[in-house]
């Protein structure tokens, strides 16, 4: 290998190079050329015969250089080739370097123009699952009452009737027991009846049996009432339970813990109202209302033009239910409620028949990523 | 019930628009529906809570309004014209059953002309949804709306010697209600008789015999008080609900019974003429004892946290009959803390018993929007149930493999649960269900599972990946069992054919690497040939927990395959089903095992090589034998022993199969030489050939 000008594999002597004063030029002229030949190299397979030529570890020249020139010169030219070597060589190395760069760079555009990537068409999609909208709508209410402290709770859904109503103030015959329309299993006789229970409120006699005061705790879970099914009736659907019994828990600690619920759920413009209402195992009772959160309160279809929304039932625990699991209803006071989350997720994403939850249809799941 | 605003204006002086007082006492607890015009008037659709049979009239919702708006309710206390004869010289009352009737009242109205009721009467009655009869049977009904209390008109001449016999039913009595029908009474009923045989049920509706008709004269009029249980049972028992039936079985007013009679009767004469013999025949064993209330500020302020001014509690308490009287020491001291009021339970509140009761009394009236809102304080930890963060981990799990969450009720065919029942399972059955198709608890999570997928593929919606994590139920004994399952179904295609790959169906090995990915949660799974029978016999397995957690875990965690021909076709399934089923708390308490025993291992700082094997083996030789095989030598080196391809056919001779193990070799103290690489290979390729007759391809 050798330059086209200067010839790298005669010695200096061979090139009538005696003086120290003549490597200067040589390797001006040297490097003039290795200029030329880095302008020359403009795209890969060129930048590497480049790069071979020039730094190529046995012919290339700057190795010959060192082979050919420096190795054989006498001892008063080979302190001004060394030197003059040692400066070219980062040059060289340097703009080497550099022409690739530019290379693969100017490779890079051409390629982005030729083969640009169409980002209408689809990545590799793997597929993906999702949770159910009721399981979201719990998570969802358990995190806020997390947040308050709560400890979350569950009981069994097939109960006796002391569980399910008595214990909680409902004794048999009580009108409030129609609007709790109930199956039972079918037992052989002489057994405890069974019942599929209509409410969660049972697992409050069961966590007061269990514990000492305080008590805040929320109950997920399944529920059964014996009606016909329609778009707003499920006979299984899904409550949470919330209770709360310490001996500083008021009405008015009641009402925050509504409101809270209420903004966190549905949107902290969302207003909170109370009515006073009746169930047999809270006393005062009330409806809780919240502002329509479609129309903001001046009517809609879902408020049904009235600008509330009824939520659900609530209240001050009754002192007679403390009498059932030996709790002072002198000293100690609380309040319950019992959330429809299937309710509160057709509200909140304006679902319009229950049923839909429980068909398991994809198109509605994948709804709900 | 309904309400018309110009009735209820009869008891109180009320000037507000009707919309305001709907607002006013929907707020208060009586809840109004609706606000609608009436020829006789704006309506008032009020839904009643139980507790408040008081408001079944409108004096009592006017009582409501009195002490809404502060304004005086009037008496509706009246004196009547009577003639000289008195009412107990032709009728006699006498109680048979006093546990089940309380007050009976009798008045007579002799020489009535029955006719069609007045306009102004009818346009009332049928506002509220009635239909006029006649004169006298309006004018009971009519006093029924007015005052809450339901009275009853019998034709006096139709009454065996003109008596009254308050007893419990004769087993086998028979009567024909007014309605016409034929009803079959028991001795739990309370009757109305006369000298001879029933004449009504009590409270619930009287008998066709002794009804008002055009051409009777004679009046005696039934005004009582019977005893709700016994009204409930006996209305429930027939199927026969009235506006008096309602009205008792929730608790009439005792008090009012007498009042209700006279109104009664002045009404009855002002419509029909006649005169009203003297006096009520009036018989009262369940005369109520008065009961005193004790109602404190210290109790309100425990209950409600907020206070109430002492000239709000008793203008509360006193306009709704309570007669609240100051008994503490310094009764001059305004809103004392130690403020108490003895009050009386008002005959018509059946409901108030306790100092609870007025607390309630009170806020509802003073307003519960009037109590300020705070948050409790917080004391104890929060606290997930103890399996909440095993089982997020596995949904994520089952979400990341491309897994919908669904949610079904648990109501299944006995028919379709029998399908996928092991024969020692009892089932729970409901005693009412709403239809035989929903009469079962479901006994597993893939009877519901393959309606969910029957449901989707109808609606063509052919690729599926469902899962549910719910509860299954049966009965051990008498015992109902609820055990938590996690259902999978999957069908269809587990890629879809797209422009960056081809389309791929799911089988059998899609569920079971599935379900190892979920195992390895719990420390992994070991699996089984063999399956329930709703499972294809040669796509049928079983699954254990690698290490159980506790003894009773090592039973089978659960199984899983293809769903078999014979139920497939039952759900009309055209295309290949897959299902698994598996119990959670075992893997729920193998995760926390899990967890707890997760330790760091050191990372070889030394290179992995990996050396390929072909092998050419005999059908029905399995993987589990080749690592087996391997793992025997004792290498240390092997750190994992993995199928990379198996196939048959092709240059591959019959009764064999080509299998492709990669063996991948790791030393944490070196990194391997060519010469130690060579002896492993050797001798793992002795030991396949020796014990498993392996044949090494060439590669
Ligand atoms: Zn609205």
């Amino acid at each position: 290998m050798t330059t086209k000008t200067i010839s790298v594999t005669q010695t200096l002597a061979q090139l009538g190079v005696t003086r120290p004063t003549q490597a200067s030029p040589l390797f001006a002229a040297l490097r003039r050329e290795f200029d030329r030949d880095a302008e020359a190299a403009r795209e890969e397979a060129g930048w590497k015969a480049f790069r071979d030529a020039w730094l190529g570890r046995k012919s290339g020249v700057l190795a010959q250089i060192t082979e050919n020139w420096l190795k054989p010169a006498p001892p008063e030219l080979k302190r001004a080739v060394g030197q003059a070597l040692n400066e070219l060589r980062p040059h060289v190395e340097a703009v080497v370097e550099a022409r690739r760069a530019a290379i693969e760079a100017g490779a890079e555009q051409a390629a982005a123009a030729r083969e640009r990537v169409d980002l209408s068409l689809p990545g590799v999609e793997r597929p993906i699952g999702s949770r159910h909208l009721i399981r979201q709508t719990f998570e969802e209410i358990e995190r806020i009452f997390l947040a308050l402290g709560y400890t979350v709770v569950e009981g069994p859904e097939i109960e006796t009737p002391y569980y399910n109503f008595e214990a909680l103030n409902i004794p048999e015959h009580h009108p409030a027991r129609d609007t709790m329309d109930t199956f039972y299993l079918h037992l052989p006789p002489g057994i405890t009846p069974r019942l599929l229970r209509t409410h969660t409120s049972p697992v409050q006699v069961h966590a007061m049996e269990a514990q000492k005061p305080p008590v805040r705790i929320i109950v997920p879970g399944k529920v059964y009432r014996r009606d016909n099914p329609d778009a707003t009736h499920s006979f299984m659907f899904h409550q949470v339970e919330g209770l709360a019994v310490d001996t500083d828990i008021t009405f008015c600690e009641f009402k925050g813990t509504v409101e809270y619920l209420v903004t966190q759920f549905f949107g902290p413009t969302v207003k909170t109202r109370l009515r006073p209402s009746y169930f047999p195992f809270t006393e005062p009772s009330a409806e809780v209302d919240a502002s329509c959160h479609v129309c903001g309160g001046s009517g809609c279809r879902t408020c049904k033009f009235s600008g509330w929304i009824e939520l659900f039932g609530a209240g001050m625990v009754d002192p007679a239910v403390y009498g059932f699991v030996n709790y002072d209803a002198k000293r100690l006071s609380g309040f319950a409620f019992g959330l429809g989350v299937d309710r509160f997720a057709m509200l909140k994403y304006g679902i319009n028949d229950i049923q839909l939850f429980f068909q398991n249809d994809v198109r509605f799941l994948r709804q709900f990523p | 019930m309904k309400l018309l605003y110009n009735w209820i204006q009869e008891f109180v002086d009320v000037a507000a628009p009707a919309e305001e007082v709907r607002a006013r006492l929907s707020l208060a607890g009586i809840a109004i529906d609706a606000l609608e015009d009436s020829p006789a008037g704006p309506l008032l659709d009020a839904d009643l809570t139980t507790n408040r049979p008081d408001c079944l009239g409108h004096y009592g919702v006017a009582r409501e309004v009195a002490a809404l708006y502060r304004l005086r309710l009037k008496s509706v206390e009246m004196a009547l014209k009577e003639a000289a004869q008195k009412g107990d010289e032709v009728t006699r009352v006498e109680i048979e059953c006093p546990e089940l009737c309380g007050r009976y009242t009798a008045r007579v109205i002799r020489g009535v002309k029955v006719a069609p009721s007045p306009d102004w009467l009818r346009q009332r009655l049928e506002a509220l949804g009635q239909t006029p009869i006649n004169n006298v049977v309006d004018a009971t009904n009519y006093v029924l709306f007015e005052l809450g209390h339901p009275l009853h008109a019998f034709d006096l001449n139709q009454l065996a010697k003109g008596r009254i016999v308050v007893r419990r039913a004769r087993p086998g009595e028979k009567m024909k209600t007014l309605d016409g029908f034929e009803r079959a009474l028991t001795p739990e009923m309370c009757l109305i008789a006369d000298a001879a045989r029933a004449v009504a049920v009590a409270g619930v509706m009287g008998g066709a015999e002794s009804e008002i008709a055009f051409e009777s004269r004679n009046v005696l009029l039934e005004s009582a008080w019977f005893d709700p249980i016994s009204i409930r049972r006996t209305s429930k028992a027939l199927g026969l609900r009235t506006e008096a039936s309602t009205r008792f079985e929730r608790g009439a007013d005792p008090a009012m019974a007498e009042l209700a009679s006279r109104r009664c009767a002045a009404l009855i004469q002002q419509l029909a003429g006649g005169e009203i013999l003297a006096g009520v025949v009036d018989v009262y064993p369940g005369r109520p004892q008065p009961r005193k209330i004790e109602f404190t500020r210290k109790e309100l302020l425990r209950v409600m946290g907020g206070d109430v001014p002492d000239k709000e509690i008793e203008g509360i308490l006193s306009a709704l009959g309570f007669a609240p009287r100051r008994v503490d020491a310094t009764p001059g001291s305004r809103d004392s803390l130690m403020a108490a009021w003895e009050c009386r339970q008002p005959s018509w509140r059946a409901d108030a018993t306790r100092e609870i009761d007025l607390v309630e009394e009170v806020a509802r009236h003073y307003g519960f929007d009037k109590f300020p809102a705070r948050l409790p304080t917080v004391k104890q930890a929060a606290a997930r149930l103890p399996y909440a963060e095993a089982e997020d981990r596995m949904r994520e799990r089952l979400i990341g493999l491309g897994y919908r969450e669904i949610v079904t009720i648990p109501h299944v065919d006995p028919e379709r649960d029998t399908l996928f029942r092991a024969e020692d399972i009892t089932p729970a059955r409901l005693a009412n269900p709403l239809a035989e198709d929903a009469s079962m608890l479901r006994t597993s999570g893939a009877v519901t599972m393959a309606a969910a997928l029957e449901w989707n593929l109808n609606r063509g919606q052919r690729n599926l990946r469902l899962f549910e994590i719910g509860q299954t139920y049966e009965l051990n004994g008498a015992q109902p069992v609820e055990t938590r399952v996690l259902t999978l179904g999957v069908t269809g295609l587990a890629r879809e054919k797209s422009i960056h790959e081809e389309a791929r169906a799911q089988t059998s090995a899609d569920l079971k690497g599935d379900l190892d990915q979920i195992g390895q949660l719990a420390g992994g799974l070991l699996w089984e040939p063999g399956g329930p029978e709703w499972l294809h016999p040669a796509r049928a397995a079983r699954f254990h927990l690698e290490h159980p957690a506790a003894p009773a875990d090592r039973a089978a965690l659960g199984c899983a395959g293809q769903l078999g021909r014979r139920v497939a076709e039952r759900f009309k399934l055209r295309q290949d089903v897959f299902l698994a089923e598996l119990r959670l708390d075992p893997l729920y308490a193998g995760d926390r095992a899990a967890r707890t025993a997760m330790r760091y291992a050191p990372l070889s700082r030394f290179p992995a090589v990996e050396r390929d094997f072909s092998l050419i083996l005999a059908d029905g030789t399995r993987l589990a034998q080749v690592v087996e095989a391997i793992h025997t030598l004792g290498i240390a080196e092997v750190s994992s022993i993995e199928a990379v391809d198996l196939f048959r056919g092709g240059q591959i001779p019959a009764g064999k199969f080509s299998l492709l193990v990669r063996v991948t070799f790791l030393s944490p103290d070196a990194t391997l030489t060519e010469a130690q690489l060579t002896g492993f290979t050797a001798c793992i390729v002795a030991a396949l050939e020796q014990n498993l007759g392996a044949v090494l391809r060439a590669t």
